[in-house]
This record gives structure tokens, C-alpha cells and sequence, in this order.
């Protein structure tokens, strides 16, 4: 009897703890990530002020139907699904291949394995420099290097012409966020049994037949996942975009022109980023069904 | 025969390997070189400088003046000129000279102090917050928790670009807006809600690992919950929380987006990212200077991450996979 009192109270006594101890996570999310998540949705419908003084207009549809009327949203948001597409699939295939290699032994792996992290490590803002130094037109080393092979133009302006910079900000993304997919592909390739393999060379498999029906099964759930991180992420992409090239035209650098350049347009920047909120959860959802199968 | 065939792929395998180095460090070995030159010598051919200088270096970092000052005798022109003035106008003239002076140089120290600044505060502040959270996620049992953890994971969902807007219109109502100070506070409240979901899953998946039997030790021994934390659960997982600090302070290090729209106005607030940029887009966009700056910005980072390279690339795997 007693018993049983004591361990009710100390089981309370742990669930008051719980919740004490976690009430400051949920309170800063729910202020900060929640709430302005609904904010933005509300201020999607009004035309939003910028000086405090002045109330916000109700609009009502009207963001919305100018940013689907407009035909640089739709560049835009072609751009942004070409962009994430090509660099969720790019940065899987890099981060796949230099993920077999590394799990193979040979001289110097240790140093190689450590430079391989540099891309995703290193602050963006200082390899952004380097990357515009060796793109630059006739003087840049790699434009250089491109022009004497006859791949481009010497004077051409690779970053800062709308027509290329999204072709240097897709494959600079590549670069930048295969290592995340080869340390997350490496990780499970280290974890598939050695015994599945020893299994299919005495039925006499070969390289390709090993990689096709033992690797690339064990790997379908952690590449699936990474997809979907990548993707999410690469989505929303801002600064390593902007950064990069501030004409490559995807729809967070539109967001964030039409929110805080120039006269600023904050209502229809919110019906945009609600646009993108709304069409993110349901390639998500379509996503964790068909190709996670949860 | 087949020993043949072996080396070949072998070799081949070494040239792949090879390819795959130069893909990496390309860019890096061009911003190391140029880092090393004379902004006159920044498009000299060959990646080994020819005269080779640490004067960027020491520029940046205020132990050398930089050529213009040194070479020009602008000095005692100057005192030459304002000789005949009476004295309070000489020392009106000289501080605003100085004044000016100070606005040329490129203030990469000042940007520096300001990231590090930002980063540590936000990075402390996550990591304390998220040291309690995770500990009530992985040892405390109560209805609810399954869902407070998998709302957590979601959030971690939403971009800076979606909440750029609302955090904005939030931050202007509660008048943080106006000032540096009032902008860098916004600014650790956003850096501390962008890496508190990280941390909390970091935390809490090393906290697991620790043997729950010690904690009872403790508590038998008349610890109370709150003790065992600090007493038991903290010092066992120090390398973990080394880790999750780093990790915070690399986002708070790289952050673009949100110090361009709070700190715009104010210069002398600028963190490493935007004072760069804005600095490459103005008169000072020199290759040598900007090279070691960049440099000088990923060097605290990259050296962080070799000492605790084991268990960062480890949270970034675990991490990732449970975001």
C-alpha cells in the first residue's frame, strides 16, 4: 500500500520534472517557429505595412493572385524544382560514388576521408570567395583552365550572367553538400555484413551483381532519407544561392527581394513563402508514402 | 594475366581518388595561394606565389599599416597644412581624419569579435536549454513526450526562408528593431531557436547511451534529479556537449540571411558574413585581403572540427538520420 503511494508520487514527481525541464524548448518553438509559421499565413491575406505607425490592409486573395498571375513566380518556382532536383540527385551520385571509394582501403584514405568534409565545413562565405575568384572571366584560373580546353568563352561572366549563374549555383551546391550524403551513405555501407557478400562470390556474383542486389537494397532507406533532407533542404536554400550568384533566380532570393528590397512588399513575399510552405508538406507527404513507404 | 588487369584497376582506382582530391580542394588551394600575395600579384599565373607575403595577414589582424599609409607621406603633409591653425581646430581636424581612417580600414577584427560574439552567446544559450530537454526526453517518462519529440523534429522542417517574413513583422512589433543592441538581440533569440532542435537531438541520443544504473547510484546515494544532471549526466557526456556547442556555433558562424535583414543599417555590427560580402561589393574588393579573410574565417572552424572530428561527423550522421 504504502509502496504503491510512493512510487505514484515519485512517478508525478517525474512527470512534473519532464515537463519543467522541457517547457523552455516548446515555448521558444512554439514563439518562434510555430507562431510565425500561422503569422505568416495571416499576413499572407493583407497588404503588410512597414512602418509601424501604419495598420496592415486586409486584402484578402489578392497576394495571391498577383504572385500566380505573375510569370517571374513561375520562372522562379521552376527554377527552385529544377535546382532541387538536380542537386538532390547530383549530390547523392558524388556522395554515393566517393562513399564505395572510401570504404575501400588504400594509401592515404585517412587524409583523403579528413579533406573531404572541407567543402561542407569550411563557412560558406569564405569558399564563396574562392569559388567567384576561380570563375572569374579571363583571370579567374578555372575559367583559364575551361577556355584553354575550349569549353568557354575567357571573357565570359559565368556567376553574375542570369543565364549561367544557375547552372554555377546548382553544381557549387553539389560540391558544397556531397560530403553529407557520403558520410551518411558510408555509415550504412560500414554496417552491411561482410557474410552477404562472401555469400554471393561463392554463387559466383560479380562486382556489378554485388553492388545491384546486396549494396544497393541495403542502402535504399538511408539514400531515400538523405533525398528527402537534401531536398527539403536545397527547397528552402537562401544564402548559399544568394551568396553564391544573386541572379540564379530561385524562389527564396524572390522571397526575399520582393520582402526586403526596395519598396518592400512583405504581404506578397508571405503569400509566396505560404505557396512554398503548402506545396514543401505535400511533395513531403507524397514522398514518406511512396518512396519511404512509412 | 590477372595480376595485370589488377594493377590497372588499381592504378585506375589511384587516378579517381587523385581526380576526387582536386574536385575538393581546388578552390581551396587558389584561396590559400592568393591569401599569401600582393593584391597587385593576385592574378599571376601558377598557384605557388611568386613573392610570397604574410602582409595580408598582418594587415587584417592591425600588426601592419597598411602600404597606402606606409608609402604616402600624407602625415606630415597633413600636420604641415594644419600647422598654422589654432590648436583645438588642429585636434577637431585630426580626429575627424582619424575618424575617416578608421571607416577605410577594412575592419575584419571588428567583424570577427561580432560573429564570435553572436555565435558563442547563441551557441551557449541552445546548448544549456537544450542539456535539460534533452535529459526530460530521454529519461523522464510522461504522456505527451512522444509528441512534443516528433513536433520538435518537424519544425526542424521549416526553413529560415519561410519564417524570414513573420520573424521580421514579430521582432518590429516588439521594437526590437532600431538599434544594434536591440537587432542583436533579436538576432540570438533566432540563433538560439535555429540550433536548439540540433542540439536536443544530439543531446538527447548520447544521453541514452549513458548506463541509466549510474544515475541510480546517484540518486540512492541522495542526489536529486537535478543533482544527477549536473553531478553525473554532464561530465559523462562532456565530449558530446563540446560537440553539440561546436555545431550551434558553426551555424551561428555561417548565418546570412537573418544578420542581412536585422543588421543591414548598422556597420558596426556586421558579422563575418554580411561585413565580407558588403566589403567585396564595395572599393574594397581586393583578392589578396579578401583571401585571407576567408581564411582567417574558416580557420577557427576547420581547426574546432579536426580536434573533434570523431564525434562531430559522428553527430552529423546520427544527427542527420533523426532530424
Amino acid at each position: 500500500m504504502t509502496q504503491s503511494v510512493k512510487v505514484s508520487t515519485l512517478k508525478i514527481k517525474e512527470r512534473n520534472l519532464g515537463w519543467k525541464l522541457i517547457i523552455p524548448t516548446i515555448l521558444i518553438i512554439a514563439a518562434l517557429i510555430i507562431y510565425p509559421v500561422i503569422y505568416n499565413i495571416y499576413l499572407s491575406f493583407y497588404d503588410v505595412s512597414i512602418s509601424p505607425g501604419k495598420p496592415n490592409v486586409f486584402v484578402g486573395f489578392q497576394n495571391y493572385v498577383d504572385v500566380l498571375t505573375d510569370s517571374d513566380f513561375w520562372i522562379s518556382f521552376s527554377k527552385t524544382l529544377a535546382f532541387t532536383l538536380l542537386t538532390v540527385v547530383g549530390s547523392i551520385l558524388v556522395g554515393l560514388v566517393v562513399a564505395l571509394m572510401m570504404n575501400r582501403k588504400f594509401i592515404g584514405r585517412t587524409l583523403v576521408r579528413a579533406m573531404l568534409l572541407l567543402p561542407y565545413i569550411t563557412p560558406l562565405i569564405a569558399i564563396v570567395f574562392a569559388w567567384r575568384y576561380v570563375f572569374l572571366p579571363i583571370d579567374g584560373p578555372l575559367i583559364r583552365l575551361l577556355s584553354t580546353i575550349g569549353i568557354v568563352d575567357p571573357g565570359v561572366d559565368l556567376i553574375n550572367n542570369p543565364n549561367n549563374a544557375f547552372w554555377v549555383v546548382t553544381i557549387f551546391n553539389i560540391w558544397r553538400n556531397f560530403p553529407f550524403v557520403y558520410l551518411m551513405i558510408l555509415s550504412r555501407l560500414q554496417s552491411i555484413s561482410k557474410t552477404l557478400y562472401e555469400a554471393a562470390e561463392i554463387d559466383g556474383a560479380n562486382a556489378w551483381q554485388k553492388f545491384r542486389s546486396i549494396t544497393l537494397p541495403e542502402l535504399y532507406f538511408v539514400i531515400g532519407s538523405v533525398a528527402l533532407l537534401r531536398g527539403i533542404w536545397n527547397f528552402y536554400k537562401f544564402d548559399e544561392v544568394y551568396l553564391m550568384s544573386k541572379f540564379a533566380g530561385t524562389l527564396p532570393l524572390y522571397i526575399y527581394e520582393k520582402a526586403f528590397l526596395g519598396v518592400p512588399e512583405q504581404g506578397v513575399a508571405a503569400a509566396i513563402a505560404t505557396i512554398l510552405f503548402v506545396g514543401m508538406m505535400a511533395l513531403i507527404g507524397f514522398y514518406v508514402k511512396k518512396v519511404l513507404k512509412w | 594475366m590477372v595480376r595485370k588487369k589488377n594493377i590497372a584497376k588499381k592504378i585506375g582506382f589511384y587516378i579517381l581518388v587523385l581526380m576526387l582530391v582536386v574536385f575538393v580542394a581546388y578552390p581551396f588551394a587558389w584561396m590559400l595561394s592568393i591569401s599569401f600575395r600582393y593584391d597587385t600579384d593576385a592574378f599571376e599565373k601558377g598557384i605557388i606565389p611568386e613573392r610570397p607575403t604574410l602582409r595580408q595577414y598582418g594587415e587584417l589582424l592591425g600588426l601592419v599599416k597598411s602600404i597606402r599609409e606606409e608609402l604616402s607621406q600624407e602625415e606630415q603633409q597633413m600636420m604641415e597644412l594644419i600647422k598654422d591653425l589654432p590648436p583645438e581646430q588642429q585636434e577637431a581636424f585630426l580626429a575627424e581624419i582619424t575618424a575617416q581612417r578608421k571607416k577605410e580600414t577594412f575592419p575584419f577584427l571588428r567583424f570577427f569579435k561580432n560573429s564570435l560574439f553572436l555565435a558563442g552567446i547563441s551557441a551557449l544559450i541552445s546548448l544549456i536549454i537544450a542539456i535539460f530537454g534533452a535529459y526530460s526526453f530521454s529519461r523522464l517518462e510522461y504522456k505527451g513526450r512522444g509528441v512534443v519529440q516528433r513536433s520538435v523534429l518537424v519544425v526542424y522542417l521549416f526553413g529560415g526562408t519561410i519564417l524570414a517574413v513573420p520573424l521580421y513583422q514579430i521582432f518590429v512589433k516588439l521594437g526590437l528593431f532600431g538599434s544594434g543592441t536591440r537587432a542583436y538581440i533579436a538576432l540570438i533569440i533566432i540563433y538560439v531557436v535555429q540550433t536548439l532542435p540540433v542540439s536536443l537531438y544530439m543531446l538527447g541520443n548520447y544521453f541514452r547511451t549513458i548506463p541509466y544504473s549510474i544515475e541510480e547510484a546517484a540518486i540512492i546515494d541522495g542526489c536529486s534529479r537535478l543533482q544527477t544532471i549536473f553531478k553525473v549526466v554532464v561530465p559523462l557526456s562532456l565530449p558530446a556537449i563540446i560537440t553539440v556547442y561546436i555545431y550551434a556555433f558553426m551555424i551561428g558562424w555561417n548565418e546570412f540571411l537573418f544578420v542581412s535583414i536585422f543588421a543591414r543599417p548598422y556597420p558596426e555590427y556586421y558579422t563575418l558574413p554580411i561585413g565580407l560580402n558588403e566589403l567585396f561589393n564595395s572599393a574594397h574588393a581586393i583578392w589578396g585581403k579578401m583571401m585571407a579573410a576567408s581564411v582567417m574565417t574558416a580557420l577557427p572552424v576547420i581547426i574546432m572540427f579536426t580536434i573533434m572530428e570523431k564525434y562531430l561527423t559522428g553527430g552529423l550522421t546520427v544527427g542527420g538520420v533523426k532530424e
